[in-house]
């Protein structure tokens, strides 16, 4: 480590490159910092600014300060907070489970040399490269409760007694997004477990192989291993779109019914731009601002370390 | 590559036993779950060539009693086709290369250029890239308004380029960091400038990433909805997501063109993909994976 260390610096000192500093770095990093700083980190910063403020978002009327009530109703008063953040949390658990797995194994099934393996990873990743509100609009459809075709398929095997109103009834409509968010969101997570298979060593494989051990054992002790910084890209990929959830559930509930689909996201946005409540809006904004930092600064430091080698 | 390399092993076993009934089974489940990933296209593609009538008197799946290519150009003309995919497109071709080349300036700043505050700079910046939009939506929306580019294609392009960066500077700040020094050492000793060095050395070696970058930034460009819907009014600025909104009407909504202008809308992503599919798997993990 310290004599790594000394290496680099040798080499720093050498190049002169290493010297150069703000003054070069300066016309490469302002374009970036003034357009991330404008239109990104000040509207945030801004969301938690409103949130200790009471708004209805006009020009014409200034925000009146009220310190914590904003959040004091998001915690006692605010009826569907809790259905918002319990939804985001649900739906952030079941996507590292259900898709990612999905995900895998597709992706170890279609890493073998077999028959039409090309047309399979098409079809898998085709539902990704659609938007997601008119992924919203066609399983609405499929959902539609007497011409859809769910309904339409348990009526023709007989099981009509099971035909619902997926997308109207509190208990069916959430899970009814999520099989819609399965197809689409399996597609990239494949992708990037494919690319991650690549990367498997050969000989390792063999070495493993040629000491007799079975297809399980030499998936743990060497697949596994070698998938781990790819899962992780997974996974925090999956935790991110799982958190900005929004489109889907827009185009098909709109939040609905009975606000039973809400998540933060959509409830943030309503807060604000439906009901004309920026501070509620900013004060769910930065309970799922809180979430995501939670979740991405390990990944970050994770990401990060050792990057100075 | 893996392909190549397992088909011996896969010949002796053939051998062996006639049959590899794992492989079979395995053959099948994955079959099986290709027809249900493919189930709701063919549904889609069905409803998108079936008049109002047989939607409503026959299965989903049937077959259509009269083939209604008619509702496409239905679709073209309810979803306002050419102008709200000549909105998406002028978006994404200003968007996607200039977002582009500034995300790869910053990055190679910050990877290639020694300053102080650089490494704390990236740690902000690999923040953004994945804090939700809907977090500073409603500030946006009054930032826009101050600036009086609300309800403006180009003025949709700022936060667009804002939020699109930020992943875009991770991943090549990654790819950068792996390029060795000497090659850019020995461009110095030749005379060779900061720019060029960027611009001739840097750049051409990370195009495996900024060809996946592309693919991914176009896609996400021409899908984006909740930024657009906000800071996006009159029919004549929407883009192409927020056109499918236009297929409902207080009578219901119309499934045929619907369902017809969703494949149209991607067919432009699809050409990208295709242009672009050989860069796309190996570029997309080369940043965000250490090594």
């Amino acid at each position: 480590m310290t004599t790594v260390t000394i290496i680099t610096q040798g080499r720093r000192k050498r190049r002169p490159f290493g010297s150069q500093g703000i003054g070069t770095a300066a016309p490469y990093i302002i374009p970036a910092l003034l357009l991330y700083g404008w239109f990104l980190l000040y509207p945030m910063l801004d969301s938690i600014r409103l949130s200790f403020y009471e708004w209805s978002g006009f020009r014409t009327e200034t925000p009146i300060w009220v310190g914590l009530d904003n959040y004091r109703r998001l915690f006692t008063e605010d009826a569907v907070f809790p259905t918002a953040l319990l939804n985001s949390v649900v739906w952030v658990v079941l996507s590292l489970i259900l898709p990612t797995v999905i995900a895998l194994l597709m992706a170890l099934g279609l890493n073998q040399k077999i028959i039409g393996r090309n047309v399979m990873r098409a079809i898998f990743y085709i539902p990704a490269v659609f938007a997601s509100i008119t992924v919203a609009a066609m399983w609405r459809w499929i959902y539609n409760p007497t011409l859809g075709f769910v309904n339409q398929l348990l009526e023709a095997v007989g099981l009509g007694d099971w035909t619902q109103s997926w997308l109207g009834d509190p208990r069916f409509a959430l899970g009814s997004i999520f099989v819609a968010n399965i197809w689409q969101a399996v597609g990239f997570s494949m992708v990037l477990f494919l690319a991650g298979l690549q990367t498997v060593p050969e000989e390792l494989m063999e070495a493993a192989k040629l000491d007799g051990a079975n297809a399980w054992q030499r998936f743990r002790a060497v697949t596994i291993p070698a998938l781990r910084p790819t899962t992780v890209v997974v996974i925090i990929l999956t935790i991110i779109n799982s958190l900005k959830v929004f489109d889907l559930v827009v185009g098909m509930t709109g939040g609905g019914p009975a606000q039973s689909t809400q998540v933060l996201a959509l409830w943030s946005y309503t807060q604000s731009f439906t009901n004309h409540q920026f501070g509620m809006g900013g004060a769910v904004a930065t309970v799922l601002l809180v979430v995501t930092l939670a979740i991405v600064i390990p990944y970050m430091a994770w990401s990060l370390k050792g990057e100075d080698k | 590559m893996t392909a190549i390399a397992s088909s011996p092993q896969l010949a002796t076993h053939t051998r062996k036993r006639p049959v590899d009934w794992t492989g079979v089974a395995l053959w099948i489940a994955l079959a099986v779950t290709a027809l249900l990933w493919f189930l709701p296209l063919f549904l889609m593609f069905m409803t998108s060539v079936k008049s109002k009538a047989d939607l409503n008197s026959s299965a989903m799946w049937a077959l259509p009693g009269s083939w209604e290519w008619s509702n496409y150009a239905t679709a073209l003309d309810v979803g306002n086709f050419w102008i709200t995919a000549g909105n998406s497109l002028l978006i994404a071709a200003i968007k996607v290369p200039l977002g582009l080349a500034i995300a790869a300036a910053c990055a190679f700043a910050l990877a290639r250029i020694r300053f102080r505050g650089a490494r704390s700079l990236m740690l902000i910046i690999a923040i953004g890239s994945m804090v939700p939009i809907q977090i500073g939506l409603g500030p946006l929306f009054n930032t826009m308004l101050n600036l009086d580019l609300l309800d403006s294609r180009f003025g949709l392009i700022l936060p667009y380029l804002a939020f699109g960066i930020p992943y875009q500077i991770f991943v090549l700040y990654g790819f950068f960091r792996g390029i060795p020094h000497e090659l850019e050492e020995s461009a110095r000793i030749d005379g060779s400038g900061t720019f060029r060095i960027f611009w001739q050395i840097i750049l051409p070696l990370a195009k495996p990433a900024l060809a996946a970058l592309f693919v991914l930034d176009f896609v996400a460009t021409w899908n984006e909805y909740a930024m657009a819907t906000t800071l996006l009014r009159s029919q004549d600025n929407w883009t192409v997501p927020l056109a499918v909104q236009g297929f409902s009407t207080q009578h219901g909504t119309d499934y045929g063109p619907l369902n017809a202008f969703i494949f149209m809308s991607a067919i432009p992503v699809l050409i990208v993909y295709l242009l672009f599919q050989r860069y796309f798997v190996q570029g997309a993990l080369a940043g965000a994976v250490k090594g």
